[in-house]
């Protein structure tokens, strides 16, 4: 129900076109990368002669042939991987995090309460850039000697680092979500003699699965689709940083790299069209932009 | 305090604590820390003990008057963020007050379809810039102009100085923004009570009157949220920019916020210095961090805070 039935009809097609309208480029943008990843060119200059269909880019593509000629190969699947495990880990430890912080926050009256809510805040404001000098030297300086366990510390430290960037606005949602649940579940769980902490895994954790639903899908979203703290921390390349470095290189096929692009772009395009109300509700909770 | 609820407190928000002290309080400091030494190419086991005092920012401050570079950074700074800022904030009203006025399931295709930019990675989402935006015929935008007359030569967009670059990164994160502002504005007006509409509808009121007169005062305090909270990101926010200025899409100069260039000068190509970045760094901090309590003073959050009911 948006505005209500006795507003004249004829705007309304009038606004839906000037939508379109601006929405042009946005399209034409995403359009034309997703045709040029099943062409044989690329596809930039509305030129529908330089459309040729083929499967051959997506092929190659999950092959690790980036390069129509010679034989530079990666391994798609690998980077892929990495990809996955940043994101997945990303959206472990700030579901897993907020859910516990969020609760106390919403449930438990102590002293500086107030002041913690404050600082989240404040931090969520607080400019990432300002951080990564320290957060890198913090890196370097627990960087460990030995060399078997130099991908294993760069996998935790990146999902670790880049959570924590999310944790101050996930906390506020989680925070948000518990606070819709009626009292009255917890007191039952309470006068029967539990303790918080049963109350929160038995009875409130339930009660809030689309809550955990909506937090972990955001914050796997942005660990997939980082590329600062991939590119600085992960010692593994990630297909942030595989298009990163192959737009500039000389060898690589650009249709195979817009191929890589709309392949990253697929989870993004999977959750638009499964989970829309959860992300248009989720993101006005606010997110940096 | 009694025992067991200092033992639940720990339980919950211990992780947190720890999270935010390893991540937030300790670099802060070290980044402080580093702005005070002659920190170069990551050589921390030859520069961490240099300790140089405010030389970094005697450095700054002499760049700001004199190096051209450095002006161009802080002048694309100051008009990226002015810009932006408007777009974002009345992009953003413009497309909640569209998508309010018209049926819901356009609507909500329209507002998916502008979560998008926000949505993909960022490393897509330059990919598409980048061919739009290309300075050679191949570029998207260069040849629908050309085909329509309107240019004979493409433009090399981003690399005509000061207002070719200046329009590619306002334009394309200006497009990232103003979806936060448009869902705040949406979720605002869709707690406006029906009953206002309708009666103005009845009296015959247009939808332009209905936005002016009724939505839009009735949505201040969003409009100051999306503001000053927009203001703050635009500020410190630049890995939408990243790309699009080690592609050579945009010039060096100015494509370059002074937020990118704390993170080219810390961890880009050639010369690192990161005493200097890390100067940079802290004085956006301060900016940040004074930006939000100003933002909080401002917007009256913490009467937002009720105390939890019925804990015991």
């Amino acid at each position: 129900m948006r505005d209500v039935e006795t507003r004249p009809k004829r705007y309304e097609r009038l606004i839906i076109l000037a939508l379109l309208l601006a929405s042009l480029p946005l399209i034409l943008g995403f359009s034309l990368l997703v045709l040029s990843s099943l062409s044989t060119e690329m596809i930039t200059n509305l030129d529908p002669s330089s459309f040729h269909l083929t499967l051959e880019n997506w092929i190659n593509l999950f092959q690790g042939r980036i390069a129509t000629t010679g034989g530079i190969r990666v391994n798609i699947w690998r980077i892929t991987l990495n990809t996955l495990i940043v994101a997945l880990g990303v959206a472990g430890v700030v579901t897993g995090i907020s859910t516990l912080a969020g609760y106390s926050l919403s449930r438990i009256d102590f002293r500086g309460r107030k002041t913690m809510m404050v600082l989240l805040l404040v931090l969520h404001a607080f400019p990432g850039v300002a951080l990564i000098v320290g957060v890198y030297l913090l890196y370097r300086l627990t960087f460990p000697q030995n060399y078997e366990v130099v991908g294993l510390y760069s996998f935790a430290y990146v999902i670790l680092a880049r959570a924590a960037l999310e944790i101050p606005m996930s906390i506020w949602l989680m925070k948000g979500f518990f606070d819709t649940i009626p009292w009255e579940f917890e007191w039952s769980g309470i006068i029967d003699g539990a303790s918080r902490i049963t109350v929160w895994r038995k009875i409130m954790l339930p009660l809030i699965k689309p809550g955990i639903l909506a937090v972990a899908l955001f914050a796997f979203l942005a660990g997939w689709q980082d590329i600062i703290y991939v590119r600085t921390f992960l010692v593994y390349p990630t297909l942030a940083t595989f298009i990163e470095a192959n737009i500039e290189a000389e060898y690589s096929h650009m249709p195979l790299i817009a191929a890589a692009g709309t392949f990253y772009l697929l989870p993004t395009i999977i959750f638009f069209i499964t989970a829309q109300q959860l992300l248009l509700q989720g993101y006005s909770g606010g997110i940096k932009g | 305090m009694r025992k067991g609820k200092l033992r639940d407190l720990s339980f919950f928000l211990s992780p947190m604590v720890l999270m935010v002290f390893l991540f937030y309080l300790i670099p802060l400091v070290m980044t402080v820390y580093i702005s005070m030494t002659r920190m170069r190419n990551w050589n921390v086991d030859r520069y961490l003990t240099e300790f140089v005092g405010l030389y970094n920012y005697e450095r700054l401050f002499y760049m700001f008057q004199h190096d051209p570079t450095f002006k161009a950074v802080i002048l694309t700074t100051v008009v990226f963020v002015g810009i932006t800022l408007i777009i974002n904030v009345f992009g953003g009203l413009a497309l909640a007050l569209a998508t309010f006025f018209i049926d819901e399931k356009p609507a909500s295709s329209y507002r998916l379809l502008w979560l998008l930019p926000r949505m993909s990675p960022i490393a897509v989402y330059s990919l598409v810039w980048y061919y739009f935006f290309h300075g050679s015929e191949i570029g998207t935008l260069n040849s629908i102009l050309m085909s329509l007359g309107i240019i004979s030569e493409p433009i090399p967009w981003g690399q005509v100085t000061p207002w070719g670059a200046w329009s590619v990164i306002i334009f394309v994160n200006g497009l990232v923004g103003v979806s936060f502002g448009m869902i705040v504005f949406t979720s605002a007006l869709n707690q406006i009570p029906r009953e206002l509409v309708i009666a103005a509808r009845v009296d015959g009121a247009s939808s332009w009157q209905i936005s002016r007169r009724i939505l839009i005062p009735m949505i201040k305090w969003h409009l100051l949220y999306v503001l000053t909270w927009q203001f703050l990101s635009l500020l410190t926010t630049y890995p939408h920019l990243f790309l699009l200025v080690q592609w050579d899409l945009v010039n060096r100069d100015y494509g370059t916020t002074l937020a990118l260039y704390v993170f080219n000068t810390a961890f880009g190509r050639g010369e690192q210095d990161q005493g200097l970045a890390a100067a940079a760094a802290v004085i956006l901090s301060i900016i940040g961090i004074l930006g939000g309590f100003v933002t909080l003073k401002v917007l009256k959050f913490e009467k937002m805070m009720k105390k939890p009911r019925g804990d015991f």
